[in-house]
């Protein structure tokens, strides 16, 4: 095994790969870290439902896409039932997150700290298993390598462009490119509008901003909203990609993306979509060149080792907390 | 429960209905009457303030333990032995998030890690056969030192990044134990098979005293230990919570910082309330390596432990016999659920009380009943001339039979619309539909008030009715789930507290 | 105060301490010594770093600079409840009792830091564990009695929540005296009184000081306590002793003054 660790090392086109690779799995992260973060900033709660609204997402995707024939007699070219995909999904998980803010944790702004938590738990149960219910517990494709194959067979998104030993799939491209947008819009609206100014200040004290005249409530379904609708984009990514999807997906994904979100500091965006693309890197590099059944060992390994020495994050700062 | 960054002046949430700060001496006497003691909840709090604990304690494990003399069920026989485990292991649960206010979220690690330490020990794995008196105890101290291990990092980080290392851990033990049999130290040595992969470690020794073995398939024998661990637990756990340790845990609940400075040493006592429940959790993993005769790592995983949370909130945690009972009424409630003639009177009986609960005054009642009824043999009326197709299935009873003969399914097949074919092609695909709508319906009736909110009651009720019968009641272990969900989120709106939990006064 | 306690070694003594919180200085190079038995009161307006001084002296916060000495030993860098076991108790500006607990409870788990039977003689109730227990039983029932009627009989079971606001405060000094203390720090433990019950705090102060030999470090606002009850008092403004001595000569030092009405206020005696 270590001869073969050795002779992949040398392989410049495999290393390419695979920093490619991990860069797009890490902005899918990325993109839920998001949600992650923005949540835990104004409410302080671990929201863990977060990773089943991806999973959810996904699932979304996929009821379009077969709904419209994909992959193999689909109604509509490629660009609009994708579209229609990530539209669909956007707007169902928006309304998800709102609905589940709403119903599970808003009663309890006032109660002890573990009450939302458990309710979070509750939440993921629920979705998890009506993902069983709706679309049974064996694993679900999407089929999108079979989209508008070429005469090799493989699906147009898929078709890959190289140049010298550095090699990119289109579907790669798209997610990359989508996140780098998605964070950019992100940051537009938390810094420069009027809605994100408030996002800040009832992440830094909800009293005072609601004394200032902010709508708390409304703030917070926005969060969820935007953080929902990320995660939703990044599960019909994970589908377009990925293919697989099974209902206990978002546990996994969902804890490495809120790993993702503490390490690049939490309630920082950029802090959020950087520890995705480490952890992300981090995943793939151990996969290629370590180990593929112990992947999840060595990494979540790694997470407790750098959340005893830096548990405010990269770009956190330590909390200065005044009795 | 961070002690070196002290938290802003604390100020007591306004409770609301329940216990006040300051409150007079008279008016607190007489909450005691009315307070949290309405109802049959009230009365059997009252029973169990009178009676001594240990009477009660032995009232329910006789109860329990008589059990294979009264039915010779083995099925009962079985859930019943199931239900002591996890009393088991909610008692342990309990140590360190009901008494020393801890999440510890890696708990079936300890489950998991003792039950395959038995096996290693005590199967056919190796090829060793630990003496049950040599591997019990041994698995046991093995657990409580794990349990300190990885309650270590408490010390370093604050309440929710310790339960996020704590999940960590988790993912880690459950990649292990599905990939650990081709181990092999990351290809610098030959691969060992540790932990049996997916399949699991088989054939493990079942416990021997005095040279008589314990017969596995008989669940009887199992239910007498595990009913005599709960006993002997049960006892000491009581014996520590009404000591000097248990004080403190429950100060350290209360406010971290104020038990620090009282000389109670904080960070050790979480250690030990996480080490304490790890011992609970290894014995119940011995007794689970042996009963079931296996070990598998899909079954210590993210799920059990929210089951077991659910037992310890819904029976309210800190309180010994609360999350006792929450065991057992949550893990009859999943059996019940996953037979589906057994789960649709669960359904109808939870419906009918909860009306009877909750909508008064009774004309209102009896009108939302009668609007039921009427809905419902209208709606049949409606589809049988709409849809030829929509009316005349039968009722599902178990998980492949079905029938349309019997008094009960006939009234049932007239109120409601049981498409044709819902079973036969095992065709779910209106009652998913249904199911995504009534939804939405009962979110939205959570938002009305008044009048409009007893008019969508009908047609939501029936909806919900509709869903049970066409797609539910026959997909036992998904709708037991799925119901657990919706009771933890139901239960945390309405009493975070659980059912016999002390309404406390928490300071946020 | 005669000049042969003045002479010994002070029970609790702080040595050119100083912290700073963010690069704010808190407290600046502070000296202040307390006797055995005295009874020392710190006054000073808001934000003048008074409860920064308990909590330092309590190992909450770690000082940047200087020492805390307790009979010669420093405290710097122990744990709190390390501290607490050296003989340092306190209460609390805004009342952190165990609320959900009884008030005999609260009393007796204070008592942690003095008992040593194991989780396992706890568990099987081993003689020690039993002995240990009704001592610490019968102790708590004497430290509450220190209070007169007010924390006994029925009141032993109810939980602290239920208290009035003046037994809270009663409640949380018993709690700190069951901790066998050598110095008490009392943090305002007149704030919010009315002055019936003032009074009779300021007497159970002295009482503390006179029948349990308690040494005592109090912070105050209201004067009529430090006026009747000080041996000395301290006055600080933002984090620095700005006067030391008497009641009467600190009352009416003009830095004391200035600090706490502002720099054109005449004094008019």
């Amino acid at each position: 095994m270590s001869g073969i660790l050795a002779f992949q090392l040398y392989d410049w086109h495999f290393f390419f790969q695979q920093v490619i690779a991990g860069v797009t799995v890490g902005s899918l992260y990325g993109l839920i870290a998001l949600g992650y973060t923005m949540v835990y900033g104004v409410l302080k709660l671990l929201n863990f439902a977060h990773g089943d609204v991806y999973m959810i997402g996904a699932y979304i995707g996929l009821f379009v896409l077969t709904a419209l024939g994909s992959p193999l007699n689909p109604i509509l070219p490629l660009l609009p039932m994708i579209l229609l995909a990530f539209a669909a999904s956007m707007a169902g998980c928006s309304i998800l997150g709102v609905v589940i803010e709403r119903f599970a944790y808003r009663p309890l702004r006032n109660a002890p700290r573990i009450a939302p938590l458990i309710s979070a738990l509750g939440v993921s149960f629920f979705l998890q298993q009506t993902a069983v219910l709706l679309f049974g517990a064996n694993p679900r494709t999407y089929d999108t390598f079979d989209l508008e194959k070429n005469e090799a067979g493989v699906g147009v998104l898929f078709h890959t462009k190289t140049v010298g030993n550095f090699s990119i799939q289109y579907i790669e491209l798209v997610v990359i490119l989508s996140t780098v947008v998605l964070m950019a819009a992100l940051s537009l609206f938390v810094w420069r509008t009027r809605t994100g100014k408030a996002m800040r200040a009832v992440s830094v004290d909800r009293e005072a901003a609601s004394m200032m005249g902010i709508d708390v409530d409304r703030v917070i379904s926005i969060t969820f909203l935007i953080g929902s609708a990320l995660a939703a984009a990044a599960g019909v990514m994970t589908g377009l990609i990925y293919q697989q999807l099974n209902p206990y997906m978002g546990f996994g994904t969902g804890l490495k993306a809120f790993t993702a979100a503490v390490i690049g500091g939490i309630g920082n965006i950029g802090g959020a979509v950087l520890g995705g693309l480490l952890i992300g890197l981090i995943e793939t590099f151990t996969v290629a060149y370590l180990s593929s059944t112990f992947s999840d060992l060595i990494l979540f390994s790694l997470l407790v080792i750098f959340m005893l020495f830096r548990p405010t994050g990269i770009r956190g700062t330590p909390v200065l907390q005044k009795v | 429960m961070s002690t070196d960054a002290p938290t802003p002046a604390p100020t007591p949430s306004d409770p609301g209905g329940g216990p006040q700060i300051g409150a007079d001496e008279w008016v607190r006497r007489s909450g005691e009457r009315t307070g949290g003691s309405k109802g049959v909840v009230g009365f059997l709090n009252r029973v169990a303030d009178r009676t001594p604990h240990i009477l009660l304690l032995l009232a329910f494990l006789g109860f329990a333990c008589a059990i294979p003399f009264l039915t010779s069920n083995g099925y009962v026989i079985g859930v019943a032995t199931d239900t002591m485990l996890y009393v088991l292991l909610a008692m342990g649960l309990n140590v360190a998030v009901g008494w020393a206010g801890m999440l510890d979220l890696g708990y079936v690690i300890f489950y998991g890690f003792a039950a395959y330490l038995f096996a290693e020990l005590s199967s056919a794995h190796y090829g060793i056969h630990w003496a049950t008196w040599q591997s019990v105890p041994f698995v046991i101290a093995c657990t409580i030192l794990l349990g300190f291990v990885l309650s270590l990092p408490s010390l370093r980080l604050s309440g929710d990044y310790f339960a996020i290392v704590m999940l960590f851990f988790l993912e880690i033990f459950n990649n292990f134990t599905a990939n650990g049999y081709t181990w092999n130290w990351f290809g610098l040595g030959s691969p060992h098979d540790i932990t049996g992969g997916p399949t699991g470690i088989t054939n493990i020794d079942p416990w021997r005293f005095f040279g008589h073995a314990l017969d596995p398939n008989n669940a009887q024998n199992y239910l007498w230990v595990a009913s005599a661990g709960v006993f002997v637990i049960a006892i000491l756990l009581a014996y520590v919570n009404k000591a000097r340790t248990g004080r403190a845990w429950r100060a350290l609940r209360e406010d971290p910082l104020a038990a620090n400075l009282m000389g109670m040493p904080v960070k050790w006592l979480g250690l030990l309330a996480i080490a304490v429940g790890a011992g609970v959790a290894g014995f119940a993993g011995t007794v689970n390596a042996s009963y079931y005769q296996g070990v598998f790592p899909d079954a210590f995983t993210l799920q059990l432990l929210i089951t077991i949370y659910a037992m310890v909130i819904l029976g309210g945690a800190g309180s010994l016999g609360g999350v006792i009972f929450g065991a057992v009424a949550v893990n009859v409630m999943l059996e019940v659920l996953t037979t589906p003639n057994h789960a649709r009177w669960v359904f109808y009986a939870a419906v009918l009380l909860g009306l009877v609960a909750k909508v008064r005054p009774w004309k209102v009642l009896a009108a939302v009943l009668g609007g039921l009824v009427a809905f419902g043999l209208i709606a049949h009326q409606v589809v049988e001339a709409v849809w030829a197709r929509g009316v005349g299935g039968p009722i599902a009873m178990g998980p492949t039979s079905y029938t349309t003969h019997g008094f009960f399914a006939t009234l049932i097949r007239q109120w409601m619309v049981l498409p044709k074919g819902t079973y036969e092609n095992a065709d779910y695909r209106i009652g998913n539909y249904a199911f995504v709508i009534v939804i939405a319906m009962v979110l939205t009736c959570t938002v009305l008030k008044g009048w409009k909110r007893y008019v969508l009651l009908v047609p939501t009720i029936w909806g919900a009715a509709f869903v049970w019968e066409t797609d539910l009641v026959n997909q036992g272990p998904t709708t037991r789930y799925l119901l657990l969900g919706l009771l933890l989120i139901g239960l945390m709106a309405t009493r975070p507290n659980g059912i016999f939990g002390q309404q406390r006064v928490e300071i946020v | 105060m005669s000049e042969s306690q003045a002479a010994r070694t002070p029970l609790l003594e702080l040595r050119e301490l100083s912290v700073s919180f963010g690069g704010l200085r808190v407290i600046d190079e502070l000296d202040i010594q307390v006797a055995e038995h005295e009874i020392v009161s710190v006054i000073g307006p808001n934000g003048a770093g008074k409860t920064t001084l308990f909590n330092l002296i309590t190992g909450v916060y770690r000082p940047d600079g200087g020492d805390i000495l307790l009979d010669g030993q420093s405290l710097v860098g122990l744990a709190p409840h390390k501290i607490t076991e050296r003989g340092v108790a306190r209460t609390f500006q805004t009342l952190r009792l165990f609320l959900n607990m009884t008030v005999k409870e609260n009393v007796m788990a204070a008592q942690y830091v003095r008992t040593k039977a194991t989780l396992i003689e706890q568990m099987l109730q081993l003689p020690r564990a039993r002995r240990e227990e009704r001592e610490m039983n019968a102790f708590a029932e004497e430290k509450l009695g220190f209070f007169g009627e007010r924390l006994m009989g029925y009141r032993w079971n109810q939980p602290a929540y239920s208290l009035s606001y003046a037994n809270r405060r009663r409640l949380e000094i018993a709690r700190a005296t069951a901790t066998r203390p050598r110095i008490l720090l009392l943090d305002e433990p007149a704030a919010g009184m009315n002055p019936v019950e003032t009074h009779e705090i300021t007497e159970l102060i002295g009482k503390l000081r006179e029948e349990a030999g308690f040494t005592i470090l109090l912070i105050e606002h209201d004067m009529h306590v430090v006026e009747g009850i000080s041996d000395r008092v301290v006055a600080l403004d933002h984090g620095v002793k700005i006067a030391e001595g008497t009641f009467e000569q600190v009352a009416t030092d003009p830095r004391v003054v200035e600090a706490y009405l502002g720099a054109s206020a005449t004094v008019t005696k």
